[in-house]
């Protein structure tokens, strides 16, 4: 009898497990904290992101903005003061209501570096898209709460793009009650987060995964999380998370090496997803190196070098050739711009007429590392020189560890280098103001020429320029100036793969790389 | 002999305090600082000047002239990074991560008992392999089946983890389905390990089916990494055990008419296994340091992926506070199986 007992509790409770559903999410790695605006990584962002929502998100696997945690909002006629609509009877996870007040004690701890309940953290994200913290720069003087479901924020300069930058999942509010319990430990494995999402935290064990219960009393029945457990484990080497879906334990997988495709298709049980790349691959001169400067050189590089090839050669056939700096899933194109066709009798004659008829030698520097936009950085570099020196460029090829990389970069020391970029916040901005923008252009491409600070000007005031319409122009006026004086050159945007178990339905992956969860549902 | 295990234990602190003078040397000498990781493509000079500061890596590293000069005041020279490091460490504090703000002991105390488990399922494994083919080998020399141990202890040594690791993965996890890819517990298995060392505690709090997952997950990271150690040893074993067999005393012992059985198990064993016992001990101490493939293939929480991560993203505090961990498990294992020869061998004395 007693056994008898036994077996139906044991079928009673698999089939409450067959009941509950579970999706394990395979990412490169486990976040490194979940203090939204300390963290730095798109696996820390997607983890977080699930728990504490932003004022302003976006529509699934697009980067059109739509009413987060604020159901709409509106600028002065000058840009310089926005003010939001908050959502009302929202709650944190924690119970404490989500309001004005709410939204202000957030932005104060990131902004203003005397805020008591920052903690131990730097929240440099914050300063990378508002540029710095209150008084160093920040746009963001101060936020002022209107009453209860209405807040004010009053800048520095006129940012057309504001709801763009609070939109960055940087920035999820987090419950002030649980943040002040613990600063300094708040986003650590043994505390967690506390937000307002679909997914509640419940436990992060470290170097193993993070848990995430569904939120059952989330306030948006349309976004309601569909599955029960939320399981995210840090797997690195892309082929081990093919593995382990292949096996079953993880029902997503990650950012997976472009020539995995073929094996994703060919196993019935998976199903490969790609995603509309937001980033660019590029290859920038540095013009403080001789010959660099004379514009017949860069563009006999250009045209030297089949870059249609190397991008059918090594994306795997994801990736898309680039023409300008803004990606076409991006608005502020020029899209007119003709990319440079492959003529190496042409970028001959350039050489020559340069005054450098046999070549000259330089060097090309590669990242160490694999990046999304450029999958494979030394065979990639390799057939740039191979093309170069069919032209009698003679290019050394060189590399060094990728914090080096980053650090000695803009110091001139790199004749051409190979770099790349995804986006913080969806805006044109975002690329062309780093990449061309008054400061970058002296230091990461030391061109100082009037050209170049025509196009640094242009893009300037496209920033702070509240009118659409006119920050359209003014960045496809800087993009065909940027192609015609060959600053760099774009290379690729690469579009990521990832896969899901047959089983999984509904999941989109967002062109900014974390994505929203709530809709996935495993059969 | 405990005498001598106290002088041997109190000489290991002068050593720990060079591992830490030149661990701290070294990381910062290495170009690049977490300020620039941090910022990445964006950092402008003022920006990273701040955040230095806030790093406090903006101090000098050993003595701070300047402000010494500035003030006169002696102290103030040693207002730089190492002696604050020093103290904090002879406080017991090894610091927190730079970029995760999560404290090192805390991850130390978390990540060492998987690596551990680890090691100890490698050495295991080399062990059941390594001893009995090291000894039958010896027993048959130049037999076939010496041919087939040395051969398989060459392959052994010579097979890149990283390549093993892949392998085992796709035939008992991708394609059989016997065994787990990776982790150490499957995600839905709830429980709540007391030490840290998953076999450990589910015997503790009475836990077969924990026990039975946690040995499932230990097997296949336990091959790859017992590998090699199970072909040095196996290779050690048979060349002492050799060198032991061509001794008097085992002819004597056979001349006695001893069963070869006592002969083999009993004298010449004992004796043959005090080379092994080194590198036995050797390797514990090498796996607990350096798992970092096995640990990055099998996706294994331990202290070598995690250190590897750091050192790439220059995290300063957990390059320094794990190398001195991983310093001091070394000289200790050392240690031990220095003292450990005594017990073996009663004509090695210490004085």
């Amino acid at each position: 009898m007693k056994r008898w007992f036994g077996i139906i509790l044991a079928v009673l409770a698999l089939a409450g497990l067959g009941l509950a559903q579970t999706l394990v999410y395979g990412q490169s790695k486990l976040p490194v904290t979940l203090d939204s605006a300390a963290a730095q990584d798109g696996n820390s962002l997607r983890v977080a992101k699930q728990v504490v929502e932003t004022l302003v998100t976006f529509e699934p696997g697009t980067v059109n903005p739509i009413p987060g945690l604020a159901t709409r909002w509106e600028a002065s006629s000058d840009s310089k003061v926005w003010t939001f609509y908050l959502r009302k009877g929202v709650k944190f996870h924690d119970g404490t209501p989500f309001n004005a007040e709410a939204v202000k004690f957030n932005f104060d701890r990131w902004n203003d570096k005397q805020n008591p309940y920052r903690g131990n953290k730097e929240f440099v994200p914050f300063t990378w898209v508002f540029g710095g913290f209150k008084g160093e720069g920040s746009v963001i003087d101060r936020v002022e709460v209107v009453d209860e479901y209405t807040v004010r924020f009053y800048l520095t300069t006129p940012v057309g793009f504001f709801p763009q930058m609070v939109a960055a999942s940087y920035f999820g509010i987090d419950s002030p009650k649980a943040v002040m319990k613990d600063p300094d430990k708040y986003g650590t494995p043994e505390v967690g987060i506390v937000g307002t999402g679909p997914f509640v935290f419940d436990s992060w064990t470290i170097g193993d995964k993070v848990v995430l219960k569904k939120n059952p009393n989330y306030y948006d029945k349309k976004r309601m999380a569909h599955v029960d457990t939320l399981v995210f484990r840090g797997i690195p080497e892309p082929t081990s998370r093919l593995a382990e879906l292949k096996a079953g334990s993880i029902q997503i997988a990650n950012n997976l090496s472009p020539e995995d495709l073929k094996a994703v298709k060919a196993d019935p049980n998976l199903v490969a997803v790609v995603q509309k790349g937001l980033n660019i691959g590029y290859l920038a001169f540095h013009q403080q190196n001789k010959p660099l400067d004379n514009l017949k050189v860069r563009q006999a590089i250009a045209m030297a070098v089949d870059w249609q090839a190397i991008v059918d050669a090594f994306y795997g056939g994801l990736g898309e050739r680039a023409t300008e700096f803004v990606p076409p899933a991006m608005w502020g194109r020029a899209g007119d711009i003709k990319p440079f066709p492959y003529d190496p009798k042409k970028a001959k004659e350039l050489l020559a007429e340069a005054g450098y008829p046999n070549g000259f030698e330089t060097e090309i520097w590669y990242m160490p590392v694999s990046r999304p936009y450029f999958p494979a950085p030394q065979p990639i570099a390799e057939t740039i020189a191979t093309y170069l020196a069919d032209v009698g460029i003679k290019a050394k090829l060189k590399t060094e560890d990728w914090g080096t990389y980053l650090a000695d970069y803009d110091k001139g020391k790199f004749p051409m280098y190979m770099l790349g970029w995804s986006p913080d916040y969806p805006d044109p901005d975002n690329y062309l103001y780093t990449f061309f923008g008054p400061t970058s252009i002296k230091t990461n491409l030391g061109c100082e020429t009037d050209y170049c600070q025509k196009i640094a000007g242009l893009i300037q005031k496209a920033r702070v320029s509240p009118d659409l319409a006119e920050r359209k122009k003014l960045y496809a006026e800087a993009q065909r100036l940027v192609h015609e004086y060959v600053l760099s050159i774009p290379v690729a945007h690469n579009n990521p793969l990832h896969a899901t178990r047959k089983n999984v339905k509904n999941y989109i992956p967002s062109p900014l790389g974390s994505e929203d969860l709530y809709m996935v549902e495993v059969k | 002999m405990a005498a001598y295990a106290i002088r041997r234990f109190l000489g290991l602190i002068p050593v720990l305090f060079g591992v830490s003078l030149l661990v701290f040397t070294f990381v910062h000498l290495i170009p690049g600082d977490p300020a620039r990781v941090m910022l990445g493509q964006r950092a402008t000079p003022e920006a990273l000047k701040r955040l230095r500061e806030e790093l406090n890596l903006d101090k000098p590293l050993f003595f701070n002239l300047a402000a010494y000069r500035k003030t006169g005041d002696p102290r103030r020279l040693f207002d730089s990074q190492y002696p604050a490091y020093l103290s904090r460490i002879l406080r017991g504090d090894l610091g927190r991560s730079i970029f995760s703000k999560v404290s090192i002991s805390e991850e130390l105390r978390a990540r060492f008992p998987a690596t551990f488990e680890l090691t100890l399922g490698a050495m295991v494994v080399a062990l059941l392999v390594g001893i009995p083919a090291g000894i039958l080998a010896a027993i048959r020399k130049n037999s076939l089946f010496d041919l087939l141990v040395m051969t398989g202890a060459l392959v052994g040594v010579s097979m890149p983890i990283f390549w093993l690791g892949l392998l085992l993965i796709y035939v008992f996890a991708v394609n059989l389905h016997w065994l787990p890819p990776s982790g150490r517990l499957g995600i839905g298995v709830s429980f709540h390990p007391l030490t840290g060392l998953l076999v450990l505690d589910s015997l503790l709090e009475r836990r077969p089916d924990v026990l039975a997952d946690a040995l499932r997950h230990l097997i296949l990271p336990s091959l790859a990494l017992g590998s090699i150690p199970a072909a040095v040893i196996a290779r050690m074993m048979r060349s002492a055990m050799l060198e032991v067999l061509g001794q008097d005393y085992v002819r004597t012992a056979r001349a006695k008419g001893l069963p070869e059985r006592v002969v083999i198990w009993k004298h010449a064993l004992k004796n043959a296994m005090l080379p092994v016992i080194t590198i036995i001990g050797l390797w514990f101490g090498t796996l607990l340091t350096g798992a970092i493939l096995t640990e990055t293939i099998f996706n294994w929480p331990g202290i070598g992926k995690w250190l590897y991560e750091a050192i790439q993203a220059r995290d300063y505090p957990i390059v320094q506070g794990g190398t001195l961990f991983i310093a001091g498990i070394y000289v200790v294992v050392n240690a031990l199986v220095d003292l450990s020869y005594g017990l073996l061998d009663p004509r090695i004395q210490y004085r």
